[in-house]
């Protein structure tokens, strides 16, 4: 077991310009190498983490963009909604006064048909009674219509009541015979005769014609009114009529309305 | 029988000559300088790398990991002079399998050589860190009384170290040499592998104790 001391020193040497070599050439770059890939990770890391935060951000963007646009689209929808709504109640009404101004027209239309049925029935039965009623008359009496109708006249003057001839005998005013035809002299002196004979002196007749009568005479004065014309009996009956109508009408809307 | 190589002689002037001992340890210098050039002139900084480049690196690493669990510091300072320890002996010790060859770590010069530089890297750590003062104060601890104690056992340490390895490493040599001349064929081979696996352990040894050594000179400022 031998020292030898020059080797020492030399191996002291020796080793001490291993240190420097190794770490010229081994430690340091070695070193420096594993921290700058350990500074390229954590940068990658770093910028990972970044992008990620990035992503992250851009997602919760584009959610609260979504979710914008979700409400924006709902707010659409109802509005669109509330439009249809409007326009469906503005077109129901719209067709339901259109209906109404319908039925308007259709109830005018009808009661103008109504009227003139009627008056074309008017006409109509009168002229067709007249007809009838003439020739019923020269048929079966051998009389006219106009000396029936004043012999009627003649029978109702005793059924005036007492005031009423009073009221007749005292007026100053001319009593007047309306017919809806020309009366003949004969005529004239008949009716004359048989109100004087009633009244019990002379009277002062006047003499009108009237289409409105129909068929008929009247004897009239002031209010009071007395005789047999055509438009009474059809005046009746076209109330009658009516009243029919009226029925039959009411129990078709009611149908309609159920 | 040769025990140990600083008796050949390879060339001789005066005073002067160089022995197998410094032969060998140049050719170890070189061997490491040389490879660490070629590795490290192209070094990759990318996940990508050659293995020679992963292997120092793994060495390096262990190194660093090693020093900084002994000393719980950093192993910036500290890695020259403990890695360079750990690598020269190891590679001395692994080179044994070659034929002709003799480690220089069975030579007590080296080893004492080595256990030297230890024995002055220590205060010069310990000053270092803690300043002159700092550092000597600990010689005189707990109490001055302890100061020939501290002395004797720094320097017995440093004894323990040099013929530690010298002892090892120049026992497996001699085993070796003299298993050859009882059983040449397949003994001497195992004791080969025996001694390769001793040899690491030697070198982890003396480099870790190496470490303790300066870590708790200079650990003091710490506590």
């Amino acid at each position: 077991m031998q020292i030898d001391w020059l080797t020492v020193a030399a191996q002291i040497l020796n080793f001490l310009i291993l240190v420097y070599l190794l770490k010229r050439f081994l430690y340091k770059p070695v070193t420096a190498a594993m921290a700058q890939r350990e500074e390229r990770i954590a940068q990658r890391l770093r910028e990972s983490r970044e992008r990620e935060e990035a992503a992250e951000h851009e997602r919760e963007h584009l959610h609260e963009r979504l979710q914008r646009l979700e409400a924006r689209r709902e707010a659409i929808l109802d509005q669109a909604r509330e439009e249809a709504e409007a326009e469906h109640r503005r077109l129901l009404e719209q067709a339901r006064e259109e209906v109404e101004q319908r039925r308007e027209h259709w109830h005018e239309q009808l009661r103008q048909e109504r009227r003139q049925f009627l008056e074309d029935l008017r006409r109509h039965t009168t002229e067709g009674f007249q007809a009838l009623t003439r020739r019923a008359l020269r048929d079966l009496a051998d009389d006219t219509l106009e000396d029936s109708m004043i012999r009627t006249l003649i029978r109702q003057l005793p059924e005036l009541e007492q005031d009423t001839l009073g009221d007749l005998r005292t007026t100053d005013r001319p009593i007047e015979i309306t017919t809806s035809f020309t009366l003949t002299d004969a005529q004239r002196q008949t009716i004359e005769g048989a109100v004087q004979r009633h009244l019990g002196g002379a009277a002062e007749l006047e003499y009108r014609q009237s289409p409105e009568l129909l068929c008929g005479i009247e004897l009239g004065c002031g209010s009071r009114r007395l005789g047999w014309t055509l438009a009474d009996y059809l005046d009746r009956f076209e109330d009658r009529l009516g009243a029919a109508l009226d029925a039959d009408h009411a129990v078709a809307e009611h149908a309609a309305a159920d | 029988m040769t025990i140990s190589p600083d008796q050949i002689l390879l060339w001789q002037w005066g005073p002067l000559h160089v022995n197998a001992t410094l032969a060998f340890t140049w050719l170890i210098m070189a061997l490491l300088t040389l490879g660490c050039w070629l590795v490290t002139r192209r070094l990759s900084t990318g996940p990508e790398m050659s293995r020679w480049q992963n292997l120092l690196e793994v060495l390096v690493t262990g190194l660093r990991e090693q020093i900084r669990e002994v000393s719980r510091q950093e192993p910036g300072p500290y890695l020259p002079f403990v890695g360079t320890l750990f690598v020269f002996i190891a590679a001395s010790n692994l080179l044994s399998v070659l034929p002709f060859y003799l480690p220089p770590t069975g030579s007590l010069s080296t080893t004492t050589a080595l256990a030297l530089c230890t024995l002055i890297a220590v205060p010069l750590f310990g000053i270092l860190h803690q300043g002159p003062l700092g550092y000597l104060r600990h010689y005189v601890q707990p109490t001055p009384l302890m100061l020939p104690f501290n002395l004797i056992g720094e320097l017995s340490r440093t004894v323990a170290l040099a013929v530690r390895l010298y002892g090892n490493i120049m026992s497996g040599t001699v085993i070796v040499g003299i298993l050859v001349s009882l059983t040449p064929l397949l003994f001497p081979i195992v004791m080969q592998l025996l001694g390769l696996l001793t040899g690491m352990i030697q070198a982890y040894i003396f480099a870790v104790l190496a470490m303790v050594y300066i870590a708790s000179a200079s650990a003091e400022r710490r506590d």
